[in-house]
């Protein structure tokens, strides 16, 4: 299956960025903190003034031990959670300021998907799981992308599973149909949290190509959030955080410099 | 365990609130039924005393000559007071009141004198009326109005003096007027019993025919009959506390099933520390006792407050209703207590079985996810299948054969084949309805009808909750409405005019043309005829039918050789009709036909009529009413026209509204005792829905992440809810419409030949539209508190 050519990313002139240009997410001052003093609530400093440049067009992970704000700070990119402080840009977008509404409709267009596990609704079938985000936003979504998505199903090679629920499907088929969801729309930046978490290392090593595949061949933006350094080695570019504030910010690092600079930080 | 037991009550303890409020719903309303019937006894047994407080006898005489005797011949030192009542036309000016107006006796000072006065005097004689406090009400009646009472040669004008209460319902009357008022309609008066003040010898002197009982074992009697009167309608309320029941049943162990679905964990993770299953089993039985207890204490306190505060509005607002004192009898308590006690641990009892099967090692394993479907064994559908079979059958046999037992049997066993096959059933049902909403409602819609589908058993009891009422409501509604409709023809037959004038002396073209301009009427047909005389009936009215264009019903016409006469009248098989004029050469012997259709007059064809006169005169008019004419105005409208020509009115209309309203009163009663059972099945509703939203956290933060507005996702749970509720109301009213026709064909058959099946689809369709209303309400707040959460939140949590 993986001798598919991707298919050619269509240029959308209304997409606030164009792929594999410049800056595709940036946070200034990043902060997000639980709790407050004033309730006599324990307070905890998850997020503390991150600056990041993510750059378009390049595979980023993102790692951090646990409770180093690393599912924070993809959280906050993606306008899944409100920082207490700081402001986030993604897509040209600046994200403060936008109401639920407004930030459900961004997220919807601009940005995709892939997470740990819970990644599909259980009692829709594939295709309809992967076609979802394009279906709240109507009809005309759906059929504007359709021969996007089909292309995108034959890469993955998952055609012959579409009409599956999710209980059918192994592991790391699910991730596939979860990636070519997140993919489905042609967001600007596909966020992926622990993507291969669950899956066992022929699996995981699948996925990951697949992401690495759509950054090179499609132009695609992903920030993937990864505690394992064989996910890591995938990526282009690696943020290390640590107690909420980044640690080393490595371009196109080697292996040994990756695990130099993770073993440095314990 | 006692540490687990009281942790997992204070963690769980917000998602037990639905199904003790279904618990609290049922045993409430076994306290309202005890507190209400309380009140009602002692409020009836409290004055059925008072009419004979003062008598020394009571006399049970119904004789009119020998009861006027006894209140106009009482000797000196000796009183009677007339315990009955007469209906006679009532009008206050233009205010005609209803037909059934009663007329009854009050006494001149004491003793014997038992209405109570609120306001104004007692009349002390003749042209003074008393009125019933709720009729002077109802009529805005005040002291120094006049009324005129009966009509014809009684017809008399009286002057109110005072306002009354009655202090029982069982001597109440609208009007109470002195004897000599009363004595003209004494051939009329219904008498229940006379009380006598002086010896028993004196009145068996004046009553021969009396029936002499001893005052306190005839009062004694009286409130024995009040009771079991009562007793009778508490068992009627009761088996409607028995529905919510079996609704509050269902839907707890639902509640119960889903809770131990989600803690499949935790109670493996126990099993795994070393619990063993019957520690399991006990701790979580206690769980539900604890439940029980809590809240059926609640609905105790809650339904004698109820109790009481309904008592206290209804005294208020309709006091001639005269409840007592609302008392609930420590039995009731401990019954109430009783019910909630077993409606909890029956329904906990197979959901905590299944749940501490659990095996510790899937405490280990990761979950799968929400997606486990549960899957109804072979043994639920094999018995489904029995059920239903034998279910039907049974209603064959109570169509085929009238047999009540076996309609009863069948109905039971078929909607117990409806619940055990509704894993089955309603999942279909719902992916019917879910496709077709789909198409219209988009992605939402799609959600909402995959979501309902999600888990077929709890889907299933969800819906069998709401099924209960709906199918019971339904099955009432149609069968109603079917015999309504038997009824109406039945009533055509018997009611063919809707109202009759008969005169004794010609009735002039001017009163004719003033019925026919009447707002009330829509056609009028002016009958002619003549008087003649009738062996042993004397001077009668006889008209002949030549137009039947007021007519329902043409089937009770007589022929050339019959003469329809009132019941009371037609005692012989023949008799011979003689011109009142005396030519006895044109008498007419003719077959009798005894029928209360046509008033207070002989019917014969136009040329029997012919035979006995060569000048007939106009003698009776036969109305057909305006669409929504008023039966009261009605006969008003006629009385008044016909007044100088001796015209006596008999209005079937009014028959017919009366029998109407009854219908529309026990309808109304039932489907809103049945409403108690459907409140209880919403509410299980919004906790299936409220606790699926708790188990989805994660589901509906993915959708809120890949884009899923608020607003959609709470259309979506909406959808779900409506969903849900709609197709349990189709199908109740599917299983509701099938069973009134096997009802009409199994009760009313037996009575009327031809039954048709009338849908009353307004009705049924109100059904629908206030469930998915309801269903609606019933996704509110699960609604808004799975759209309250923040995606990243919801991706947190496990």
């Amino acid at each position: 299956m993986t001798s598919h050519p991707l298919p050619t990313m269509t240029t959308d002139p209304s997409r606030p960025a164009g792929p594999a240009t410049g800056v595709a997410a940036s946070a200034r001052g990043l902060a997000r903190t639980y709790g407050r003093a004033d309730r006599a609530e324990p307070v905890v400093h998850a997020l503390r003034g991150v600056d990041l440049d993510l750059p378009a067009g390049r595979l980023t992970a993102v790692m951090g031990p646990s409770g180093s704000g690393k599912s924070t700070l993809m959280h906050c990119l993606a306008g899944l959670d409100t920082p207490t402080g700081g402001s986030v840009t993604v897509a040209g977008r600046e994200l403060a300021g936008l109401d639920d509404t407004a930030l459900t409709l961004f997220r919807r267009e601009h940005l995709g998907f892939v997470f740990q596990a819970f990644n599909l609704l259980p009692m829709l079938t594939a295709e309809q799981n992967i076609l979802l985000p394009l279906e709240l936003s109507g009809r005309r979504a759906v059929a504007a992308a359709r021969g996007h998505v089909d292309a995108v199903v034959d890469v993955l090679g998952i055609r012959d599973r579409l009409g599956h629920r999710p209980s059918e499907l192994s592991g790391g088929q699910q991730q596939r149909v979860a990636i070519a969801r997140a993919l489905a729309a042609q967001p600007a930046i596909v966020f992926a949290d622990e993507p291969t978490g669950n899956l066992d290392s022929t699996a995981s090593a699948e996925v990951l190509g697949f992401l690495r595949r759509s950054v090179r061949e499609l132009g695609q933006t992903v920030v993937m959030v990864t505690h394992e350094v064989e996910a890591a080695a995938y990526a282009d570019d690696v943020v290390v955080l640590a107690d909420g504030s980044i640690r080393a910010h490595l371009v196109d690092p080697s292996r040994d410099q990756l695990v130099e600079t993770l073993a440095g930080r314990r | 365990m006692r540490t687990v037991l009281l942790a997992s009550l204070r963690t769980h303890t917000r998602r037990y609130v639905s199904a003790a409020l279904a618990v609290v719903i049922s045993v409430a309303f076994v306290v309202v039924t005890a507190a209400l019937s309380s009140a009602t006894r002692d409020g009836l047994t409290a004055g059925v005393g008072a009419p004979f407080a003062d008598a020394d006898v009571v006399l049970e005489v119904y004789d009119p000559e020998q009861v006027s005797r006894l209140v106009e011949q009482a000797p000196a030192g000796t009183a009677a007071s007339v315990l009955g009542w007469t209906q006679e036309p009532v009008r206050h000016g233009d205010d005609p009141f209803g037909r059934d107006t009663e007329i009854a006796q009050v006494v001149t000072g004491d003793p014997l004198r038992w209405q109570e006065l609120t306001e104004g005097t007692y009349p002390s004689g003749a042209g003074q009326a008393l009125v019933e406090a709720s009729t002077a009400r109802r009529h805005d009646l005040a002291v120094g109005d006049t009324l005129d009472l009966g009509a014809g040669d009684a017809a008399r004008q009286v002057v109110v003096t005072g306002i009354a209460d009655a202090p029982s319902p069982l001597v109440a009357a609208d009007v109470y007027v002195t004897w000599p008022d009363l004595a003209p309609f004494a051939d009329r008066l219904y008498v229940e019993s006379v009380a006598w003040v002086g010896d028993a010898a004196t009145a068996t002197r004046l009553a021969p025919d009396a029936e002499v009982h001893d005052r306190d074992a005839y009062v004694a009697d009286l409130q024995q009959e009040v009771n079991s009167g009562v007793d009778v309608i508490t068992m009627m309320l009761l088996l409607f506390a028995t529905i919510a029941g079996v609704v509050a049943v269902i839907v707890i162990a639902n509640t119960f099933a889903i809770l131990f679905a989600q803690r499949r964990h935790d109670l493996a993770l126990l099993r795994c520390v070393g619990a063993t299953r019957r520690q399991l089993l006990r701790s979580i039985r206690a769980e539900a006792l604890v439940l029980g207890i809590v809240a059926s204490a609640t609905g105790i306190v809650v339904g004698w407050l109820g109790g009481r505060g309904l008592v206290a509005v209804i005294s208020a607002r309709w006091p001639e209703s005269r409840l007592g004192e609302a008392t609930v009898a420590p039995a009731w308590m401990v019954g109430a207590l009783a019910v909630g006690l077993v409606v909890t641990l029956l329904a906990s009892w197979l959901p905590t079985r299944s749940a501490t099967r659990a095996d510790p090692l899937s405490a280990l394993r990761p979950d799968a996810g929400v997606d486990a479907r549960s899957t109804a064994g072979r043994l639920r559908l094999a018995l489904g299948a029995l059920l239903l079979v034998g279910g039907l059958g049974l209603l064959a046999v109570a169509v085929l054969g009238q047999v009540l037992p076996a309609m009863l049997a069948g109905g039971v066993a078929t909607f117990a084949a409806v619940l055990v096959l509704g894993p089955w059933l309603v999942p279909g049902l719902l992916s019917v309805v879910g496709r077709v909403a789909a198409a219209i409602g988009g992605a939402p819609a799609r959600l909402a009808a995959g979501n309902a589908g999600r888990h077929p058993k709890r889907t299933a009891t969800t819906a069998a909750s709401l099924l209960v009422g709906v199918t019971l409501t339904t099955a009432v509604l149609t069968g109603m409405a079917s015999s309504r409709g038997a009824l109406a023809t039945e009533m055509d037959e018997q009611h063919p005019v809707d109202a009759t004038a008969t005169a004794t002396t010609p009735i002039g073209d001017d009163a004719v043309a003033l019925v026919r301009d009447s707002d009330q009427v829509e056609r009028v047909s002016a009958l002619r005829g003549t008087t003649v005389t009738v062996p042993e009936l004397g001077e009668v009215t006889v008209v002949a039918v030549d137009d039947t264009s007021t007519l329902r019903d043409v089937t009770r016409l007589p022929t050339d050789d019959q003469v329809l006469l009132p019941l009371g009248l037609a005692g012989e098989l023949r008799t011979r009709l003689v011109p009142a004029d005396g030519a006895a050469d044109r008498a007419v012997d003719l077959e009798v036909v005894g029928t209360e259709a046509f008033g207070d007059v002989a019917l014969v064809t136009p040329r029997t009529l012919a035979r006995l006169t060569d000048a007939p005169e106009t003698r009776a008019l036969w109305v057909r009413a305006a669409d929504g004419a008023d039966p009261e105005l009605l006969e008003a409208d006629l009385q008044a026209a016909t007044q100088s020509a001796g015209g006596t009115v008999d209005n079937g209309l009014a028959n017919r509204a009366a029998v109407d309203q009854q219908l529309d009163v026990v309808t109304a009663a039932v489907v809103g005792l049945l409403g108690i059972a459907v409140v209880i099945a919403l509410v299980g509703i919004a906790n299936t829905l409220g606790l699926s939203v708790l188990e989805r956290g994660r589901e509906h933060a993915l959708l809120r992440a890949i884009g899923l507005t608020r607003r959609q996702l709470r259309a979506t749970l909406a959808m779900e809810s409506v969903l849900l509720s709609v197709v349990a109301t189709v199908l109740g009213t599917a299983i509701g419409v099938a069973f009134a026709w096997v009802g009409v064909e199994t009760m009313v058959k037996t009575a009327v030949d031809d039954v048709p099946l009338v849908l009353p689809l307004g009705q049924l369709g109100a059904v629908v539209a206030v469930s998915a209303v309801a269903g609606l309400l019933a996704c509110l707040l699960p609604a808004r508190r799975a759209a309250r959460v923040s995606p990243a939140a919801g991706l947190a949590t496990p």
